[in-house]
């Protein structure tokens, strides 16, 4: 038999899926809330307010410079989460496996997931495991849960933004986008390029206190302009984008000039864009600058009156409207 | 010297026209670029840039669509195809499926793809089944699907080649082919950077020599394009006219031979249907009878219904063919922004990130404007 493959068997309720939880799931997962034999489990009284969250990850491929599906599942739940202004404390997490996925490849992914859930503070108390038929997979699917403790002074309301505010990000963006497509070797491009997938728990710990802090988010599907749409709608103001402020590695440019695609619209994994007063911005900004995972924060736009609209002031002094994103972007065939 | 795009602009601010100067661009991505940086609300009042052929999923002739969605609703195949294609429209009634991507949703197998190497892989990894390619482009991405033919292809892989050479309908455009279409609507040509590198810049040598309407060849950057617009205007204005190369870095004489040596080897360039526009000569690729057993045209039925209403046409009410060829700007269309939005395009220039219409709305014109 096969041993270094998924099976449907890993799957069936009998021995071998005992010894792919004891071996993989519950070694690398380890901690004094996690039984595996049990059906629920009881979490101690938290102090605080409890947040609540969950998210579903595929990636392709799986493995990428600078991270994997197990590594960007934790920080995808724990940042949503910290920029909801919680302290994230427990999570759970549902695997999804593909029959056919090397074990080892398994392996790896699990123990980057509880690596990273270790440097996050947070332990892993449930979990389940599936294997579905090859083909009906892209390998393996994690659905992962997460719950949080309240910190931020007062709940964190996209509502209050208003006109005047300044619009902030925490470093450069479309650096996991890029990262994973160059990853998938299309296009034939390559690159030294690492995706940004990180927690981003240090840089909203150190400015949650604010009282002129409004709202944060982290970019992730639809990049920056989709936060900023998000924004755009829920205060009925626009949001205006300052194109030479906002940060980009130069293999980000020059990837998006090769392929036609906006940078502002691909992803980022360890990433924030905040909205704060005037009186909040500059010290969110020294604050975050003075964080390793902050260095390249820059103030990159702000709020004024007019229509909801997300508007890109260019280098050139020119206008564009950045529109919502209709399709999945796709590279120019001309 | 080089100047940066700041540069560029002011010494196209310098030069004083007391008219209109039409200059026009044969590609998406240019129009993209132009769009992007905001080109239009920089430069002086007396300056229009207009969007010319340069959607290869626009002018993709509305047969080859419908034959490509017959192919993977009845015949079975895999069908693969540059994502773009996946949502245009076909011309048939209400209810009916209409573009690959309800086909796909009916149940056939459509798999967007981003170069034909995907299409290799797919085939390879489905052996006992055809894998057709709807290979929709122009010759940058025509040039990767003659490089995949010549260095051999699964048996089961097969092309629906609809492939087209941009220069032929800029010399439509300008009349070049009799009879006559009238004026050619511009003063002066940007040359497409991308297809010059394939293809080498002197391909658009006709266009100072014959028309005698300066032409130069630019990049995807703004200080690329202003610097092309710089070069155009400067030759109007002294009367000199030649061809220049505003993408040297990037578009070498002679283009790129072995992309050239592998499009000879393995396509014939014939006369070719343009959706709403026409048959425009010497202006599509066909595969070589050498490579006939993965021609998709001859290995599989023919599904042309020749009842269908307006086939081959613009949909009803859709001005996308007077789009591409620069007559009317996207929003002088009579749907434009009405019955015609990206999420629900009537027209293929709504549908492609090439398309003009489709980038002027997601660059923000909502205003509509009389033809």
């Amino acid at each position: 038999m096969d041993d270094t493959r998924i099976l449907l068997a890993h799957g069936n309720g009998g021995r071998l899926m005992r010894e792919l939880i004891a071996d993989i799931f519950a070694r690398h997962l380890a901690n004094p809330l996690l039984d595996t034999d049990a059906d629920a489990v009881t979490l101690p009284p938290l102090d605080g307010e409890v947040m609540l969250t969950t998210d579903g990850f595929t990636v392709q491929p799986l493995e990428f410079p600078g991270g994997n599906l197990g590594s960007l599942a934790v920080h995808g739940v724990v940042n949503d989460l910290a920029v909801a202004g919680a302290d994230p404390r427990y999570l759970t997490l549902s695997a999804l496996i593909e029959e056919g996925l090397e074990v080892d490849v398994l392996d790896r992914l699990i123990a980057s997931f509880a690596a990273a859930a270790r440097e996050s503070g947070v332990a892993v108390v449930a979990g389940d495991t599936k294997v579905v038929r090859r083909g009906e997979g892209g390998g393996l699917y994690l659905s992962v849960a997460g719950i949080g403790v309240r910190r931020a002074r007062a709940p964190l309301d996209i509502t209050r933004i208003a006109p005047g505010d300044a619009v902030l990000v925490s470093g450069p963006v479309g650096d996991h986008g890029i990262a994973v497509m160059l990853a998938r070797e299309q296009f034939g491009l390559s690159g030294e390029l690492r995706s940004d997938s990180a927690s981003v728990l240090p840089l909203t710990q150190a400015v949650r206190d604010l009282p002129g802090l409004r709202f944060m988010r982290d970019p992730t599907r639809g990049g920056l302009a989709t936060v900023a749409h998000e924004i755009a709608r829920a205060c009925g103001h626009s949001v205006i984008l300052e194109q030479r402020a906002v940060p980009l590695r130069p293999q980000v440019v020059s990837v998006c000039e090769m392929l036609g695609y906006d940078p502002y619209y691909l992803a980022c994994e360890g990433r924030i864009v905040a909205v704060a007063d005037t009186v909040a911005t500059d010290k969110i900004l020294a604050r975050w600058q003075a964080l390793p995972e902050g260095a390249g924060a820059r103030i990159i736009g702000r709020i004024e009156t007019g229509d909801s609209r997300v508007i890109l002031d260019t280098d050139l002094g020119g206008r564009r409207i950045l529109d919502e994103l209709e399709d999945d972007p796709l590279p120019r065939i001309c | 010297m080089k100047h940066d795009a700041r540069a560029w602009l002011e010494k196209i601010h310098a030069l004083d026209f007391d008219r209109t100067v039409k200059i026009m661009n044969v590609c998406g991505g240019h129009e993209r670029s132009i769009t992007h940086a905001g080109l239009r609300g920089v430069l002086p009042k007396w300056v229009e840039l207009v969007p010319g052929p340069g959607c290869p999923v626009c002018v993709c002739p509305e047969e080859d669509v419908y034959q490509a969605m017959q192919l993977a609703l009845q015949d079975k195949c895999i069908l693969v195809a540059y994502g773009d294609m996946l949502r245009v429209p076909v011309n048939v009634k209400k209810g009916e499926i209409r573009t690959l991507a309800e086909a796909q949703a009916a149940g056939a197998d459509v798999r967007p793809i981003a170069s034909p190497l995907d299409a290799r892989r797919i085939a390879l990894d489905n052996p006992d089944r055809p894998v057709v390619f709807f290979a929709a482009g122009f010759e940058t991405t025509t040039a990767p699907t003659a490089a995949m033919l010549a260095e051999g292809i699964p048996d089961n892989l097969s092309i629906l080649l609809s492939g087209r050479l941009t220069w032929p309908a800029v010399a439509m455009l300008l009349g070049s082919f009799e009879p006559s279409p009238g004026s050619p609507g511009f003063d002066a040509l940007v040359a497409p950077g991308h297809v010059s590198t394939v293809m080498g810049p002197e391909e658009w040598n006709f266009v100072v020599d014959r028309h005698e309407i300066p032409a130069a060849v630019a990049g995807f950057a703004p200080e690329s394009l202003l610097a092309s617009f710089y070069s155009v205007l400067r030759q109007l204005k002294s009367g000199e006219r030649f061809l220049d190369n505003c993408y040297r870095e990037v578009a070498h004489p002679g283009g790129n031979a072995t992309a050239r040596r592998m499009l000879a080897a393995t396509m014939d360039v014939v006369d070719a249907n343009w959706r709403g526009i026409g048959i425009i000569p010497d202006s599509g690729y066909a595969l070589k009878p050498a490579y006939a057993q993965h021609d998709a045209r001859l290995l599989f039925p023919d599904h042309t219904d020749p009842d269908r209403r307006r086939a081959g046409e613009m949909p009803p009410g859709c001005d996308c063919a007077k789009v591409v060829l620069g007559k009317i700007y996207p929003n002088q269309c009579r749907i434009y922004g009405k019955a015609c939005t990206p999420r629900n395009p009537v027209g293929p220039c709504m549908v492609s990130d090439e398309g003009a219409c489709r980038i002027w709305w997601a660059g923000g014109v909502r205003v509509t404007a009389d033809a």
